[in-house]
């Protein structure tokens, strides 16, 4: 984001606010999609994390990526979510280190990659809807998450491993 | 490895794509009140507060309210009103989830045979012909729905028969209508909720019949939109709590 849009935004323009709403809504609902797995929490997700962007925006440093503070909100928000509805694995991180379980939900019925990553344990298909929906890198997902870059990229590996096992699954499966 | 970041990346797009137009702009008009409409009142408050002393506000507002005992008709009853209602107060309402601190003036209702308090930094108390009508102190844009809350006296009519006739007036006007219920908040007496569709800008009523004491009935109409059910509607509710019929 620019810094002129920015100081616009600060100062309360509206019309510079829906600037930065139609750069970045397309996406943001994309990625509140699929992290909540339920349109209407999509919503709301999306929403909050706006206005928490909006009434925030001066504690946004801008020698930091925006694209990352913006999901770091959008992100939380999704969590938020999750957990009201109390669907969301727990996370913490120690208990789910000692014993990484990547899937959570049954694999039954899972016909394509999408399936897999949506029955993945949070930690890691989290991360990995961040990098392809948005390209983020891992350092990127690591900043959002607040995470350390090597957490992010041990999980991601995992989590493509198993992913690559699944295709070779489905492709044998369909042959 | 790249054949399979360009399957996953195409699988993942295909399952979330792009939201539609109608999506993003619910989102947009929430976000528009929400930070635009409220800031601006909010804004246009803590000028006036700055100002004001509060205890300058408390007096100021016993003395308009002593005026205006002196200039209408019904001076006994009024006087009646201003000896039993402190003319300014603060309550909390929940908006949102959030709880609000909100100050409300005393109003008298038509021939003051009712009282209410009411936010008068959001709204404005219209009195007509044949009923009142509370509405926004500063005009909605054209693309929102009505937003209003009118109170009526039937003096002959019975709650049950009033409860009757609008039950079919409701049916007419919305798509969906809930049962008459009993409720004893905001206020006393019998519901009756309508609704058209289940998009942002969607109509809502809810109908109130209260018995006024001397066989006749007071309806309250509240109309709103449904985006609207947390805000505006949530202060009618809070509105509507403050209300109470003079005998």
């Amino acid at each position: 984001m620019n810094k002129s849009l920015m100081k616009e935004i600060q100062s309360g323009n509206r019309e510079a606010f829906r600037r930065l709403y139609d750069e970045y809504a397309d996406y943001a609902i994309r990625t509140a999609k699929a992290i909540t797995r339920n349109d209407e929490h999509a919503k709301d997700a999306v929403q909050e994390a706006f206005i928490r962007v909006y009434r925030n925006i001066s504690s946004y440093n801008p020698a930091q990526s925006f694209n990352a503070w913006f999901y770091r909100i959008l992100v939380n928000e999704c969590y938020r979510l999750l957990n009201k509805e109390k669907k969301l694995v727990p996370l913490d991180p120690s208990l789910v280190e000692i014993s990484p379980q990547l899937l959570v939900y049954s694999q039954e019925n899972i016909s394509d990659l999408y399936d897999v990553i949506q029955s993945m344990a949070d930690l890691y298909r989290i991360p990995l809807l961040l990098k392809y929906i948005m390209g983020f890198s891992e350092k990127e997902i690591a900043a959002i998450l607040e995470l350390n870059h090597n957490t992010v990229k041990s999980r991601l590996f995992n989590a493509r491993n198993l992913l690559k096992n699944q295709l070779n699954l489905i492709e044998m499966e369909g042959n | 490895m790249d054949q399979l970041n360009e399957r996953v990346k195409k699988e993942i797009l295909e399952h979330t794509k792009a939201s539609s137009d109608k999506l993003k702009e619910n989102i947009w008009n929430h976000l528009d009140q929400e930070l635009f409409q409220e800031k601006s009142r909010k804004e246009k408050k803590m000028k006036k507060k700055s100002k004001i002393i509060p205890i300058i506000i408390v007096a100021a507002a016993a003395i308009m309210l002593l005026f205006s005992t002196q200039t209408d008709t019904g001076t006994a009853f009024i006087k009646q009103v201003k000896d039993m209602f402190v003319p300014e107060k603060e309550i909390i309402q929940s908006i949102e989830g959030t709880e609000e601190e909100t100050e409300v003036v005393l109003k008298e209702g038509k021939d003051a045979e009712y009282v209410i308090y009411m936010d008068e930094e959001r709204y404005k108390l219209v009195k007509g012909e044949s009923s009142d009508v509370i509405t926004t102190k500063e005009p909605l844009e054209d693309r929102y729905p009505e937003v209003s809350m009118e109170i009526e006296q039937f003096k002959d009519v019975a709650p049950e028969d009033m409860v009757a006739t609008l039950e079919t007036e409701i049916a007419s006007t919305y798509t969906k209508v809930t049962e008459t219920e009993n409720v004893t908040e905001p206020v006393e007496g019998y519901k009756i909720h309508g609704i058209s569709g289940s998009e942002w800008d969607s109509p809502v009523t809810n109908v109130y019949v209260i018995d006024n004491r001397h066989g006749g009935s007071f309806v309250i109409t509240e109309k709103y939109f449904l985006e609207a059910a947390e805000g505006h509607g949530a202060r009618f509710y809070a509105i509507l709590q403050e209300f109470k019929i003079i005998d």
